[in-house]
């Protein structure tokens, strides 16, 4: 589970948030709202450890016990951007950042890994950059690595930004079985349409106080 | 209306600067006539406490820096920063009192002597130092990476000495500063080393003028954004 | 799950050898660039005394092999700078070390691709019937050079990551640091060129430039490892 204790962060003397305290146990999908500006996705780049908290603790805890790095347990996926090499084609991609893992990931595998989400094309998997890619291409690709990471923890940043509705329904599927199989999620969305049901709990971050919803 | 810490700092300011023209003037009636140079050497009164207090900098810079970096701390990386600006300050009046001292004592304005060569790298590097902390947004990383370039600048300055003095050694040019206690006149050594810690003294408050002054600057912009933030 | 701090590193030096060969031009310009300034050299020379040869063509192959380096070293992150790829790197639970020493690997690689081609054609514009001036040794010890270079490179690269006005800043700051390579390669070199003598001498450059590589690969991995972790 993800514990997280008292925490604060400040941007250039302004206090994004203070003393915020939320746990995450297996099979939730937390949502974290609040209106534009309030400091959700900076919250989730303090979570997955871009940035230092100016004080308060976030631990990933197995049983009792804390782990000495969360980062092993947790998978980000940025609101803007899709950390793909975009010289790479897809399935270097996936090859790349699964390996850096440690999961030893095929070729094969990661061509069935990028099925469910339309990109398992023999011109697009293999010799086609990501930088040729659309923006939902790239958007699907960067889930499909997420899906492939073997971590119990997705941070979501506006994952269905860029996303058609048959990529908007397999996004959900692959979350549905992701919290049914004990893993846990953070999620930023505008959109809360496609993803109604999963949710079951929303944290406001306005003004930064934590108002449990 | 000024602070007892305010007014402090400007006494031993005062004092300071007294001593450091004390002891110039000083050098100028107490110190003998060189035989081979004339009054020309006594510049080197002047030219070796800057160059010691140019080099004592990078060490100064080199301590903050690794705080600063240990800490993560702003307010210790604007020590640092004092203390690399007060470097090259007097890396530069090192360069000019070596150049004075050059041209009528060998006929020109540069040598490519050890210690003049490795004064200008060390210029170079405070400058760069400085850009970088200039281009860089103030935050955590900027204290990263201006503490790394303090440490790496302190750790290259040894390097760049020694392979200068080899290089020098092929060509034997001729040394601003003779070589061996023994030949210089104990009064004239004497003499620069009271020299080096007044200077040293005056530079260390050069450093702490300046580091207050940057650390206020920093409180005046957070207020200033408290102000906006409401 | 966590990949040992070998295979991230076999990860990130395979992944930065094919981002490389990706985008060819990565490989080419800086050893056109290598060329052209050799060129320009050789018309801002003009016709040099058979006495100075030797200088003249270490100054200039040095010279141009550092500035040509210059350009892969300040490109070093540049995949990595796109896409937020490098703060995804940083959510990964990767070794620092491992993430130096690949990218140091990578340096490595492409600094003797730059280099070796600049020695080649240097001596091969500058020769005479009389003098000819590829020299085993100089490569050798320009790869010395290479290593402490290198080092020096991907921690000023990573430093200058998020730096406004970058790509003045980096040789900036990297030619004063390095200054003490360039004399210990070319006098070295020259001592080797001018024919096998003074072999004490040519030892206590070499030494030199060891212990500059040691420093700076130590310094590298310590202080690399301060610069990319956020806590």
């Amino acid at each position: 589970m993800l514990a997280i204790t008292n925490l604060s962060f400040s941007f250039q003397h302004r206090r994004l948030f203070d003393r915020l305290s939320l746990t995450a146990n297996s099979g939730e999908l937390i949502h974290i709202s609040g209106p534009n500006g309030v400091g959700k996705s900076t919250f989730m780049a303090v979570v997955a450890g871009l940035l230092a908290p100016a004080s308060g603790d976030i631990e990933y805890r197995i049983g009792h016990q804390s782990v000495p790095d969360r980062r092993a347990y947790l998978e980000y996926l940025p609101a803007e951007a899709n950390g793909l090499y975009i010289k790479m084609d897809a399935t270097q991609n996936l090859l790349f950042w699964a390996h850096l893992r440690g999961v030893p990931l095929s070729r094969e595998a990661a061509f069935a890994a990028l099925d469910p989400w339309n990109l398992n094309h023999p011109l697009l998997r293999d010799g086609f950059p990501v930088e040729k890619f659309s923006t939902g291409m790239k958007r699907r690709l960067a889930l499909a690595r997420l899906d492939l990471s073997p971590v119990p923890g997705w941070l979501l940043d506006e994952p269905l930004y860029g996303l058609d509705a048959d990529a908007m329904r397999v996004f959900r599927q692959r979350l549905e079985t992701h919290l049914r199989k004990g893993g846990f999620a953070l999620l930023i969305s505008h959109d809360l349409a496609p993803l109604n049901g999963l949710i079951t709990r929303t944290i406001n971050l306005s003004r930064g106080v934590k108002h449990d919803g | 209306m000024f602070s007892v810490e305010d007014k402090r700092e400007f006494y031993a300011g005062a004092l300071l600067q007294f001593l450091v023209l004390a002891h110039w003037l000083g050098a100028f009636y107490y110190a003998p006539v060189d035989i081979h140079q004339g009054q020309v050497y006594r510049i080197m009164f002047l030219h070796v406490p800057c160059a010691i207090t140019a080099f004592a900098s990078s060490l100064g810079l080199c301590i903050f820096s690794i705080i600063g970096l240990r800490q993560r701390s702003e307010s210790v990386m604007a020590w640092a920063k004092a203390t690399a600006e007060v470097g090259l300050l007097f890396t530069i009046l090192t360069l000019a009192t070596g150049s004075i001292w050059g041209r009528p004592t060998w006929g020109t304005w540069w040598t490519w002597d050890a210690r003049l060569t490795t004064t200008f790298l060390l210029a170079l590097l405070y400058a760069g130092y400085l850009l970088l902390h200039a281009s860089m947004p103030a935050g955590p990383g900027r204290v990263r990476v201006c503490a790394v370039l303090g440490i790496l600048i302190f750790a290259d300055v040894p390097v760049i000495y020694k392979s200068v003095t080899w290089w020098r050694t092929l060509h034997q040019p001729p040394s601003i500063i003779r070589e061996g206690g023994s030949t210089m006149d104990p009064e004239i050594l004497w003499t620069i080393v009271v020299g080096i810690v007044i200077m040293c003294l005056y530079s260390s408050w050069m450093v702490r003028v300046r580091g207050r002054n940057i650390l206020l600057t920093g409180q005046l912009e957070a207020a200033s954004f408290e102000q906006l933030n409401g | 799950m966590m990949a040992n701090a070998w295979q991230q590193y076999r990860a990130l030096v395979s992944q930065g050898v094919r981002a490389e060969l990706a985008d060819l031009e990565r490989l080419v310009s800086p050893v056109l660039f290598a060329i052209t300034l050799l060129l320009l050299f050789a018309f801002a020379m003009g016709d040099v005394d058979d006495s100075l040869r030797i200088r003249v063509y270490l100054a200039e192959t040095m010279l141009t092999a550092l500035f040509a380096l210059q350009v892969s070293f300040a490109r070093l992150f540049e995949p990595d700078r796109q896409d937020r790829v490098f703060d995804l790197l940083r959510t990964y639970p990767v070794s620092h070390t491992a993430l130096f020493l690949a990218k140091y690997s990578l340096i490595l690689i492409l600094g003797t691709a730059t280099m070796i081609p600049t020695l080649v054609f240097g001596a091969f514009l500058n020769q005479t019937a009389n003098q000819h001036l590829f020299s085993w040794s100089v490569v050798g010890i320009s790869l010395l050079a290479l290593a402490g270079l290198g080092a020096l490179g991907v921690l000023l690269s990573a430093m200058t990551l998020k730096a406004n006005a970058r790509q003045i800043l980096y040789p900036l700051l990297y030619f004063p640091l390095t200054a003490p390579v360039l004399l210990a390669a070319v006098q070295s070199s020259r001592l080797c060129l001018d024919g096998g003598r003074a072999a004490s001498d040519i030892k206590a450059w070499l030494g030199l430039l060891l212990g500059f590589d040691c420093i700076y690969v130590t310094l590298g991995i310590l202080l690399f490892t301060e610069l990319v972790d956020e806590s």
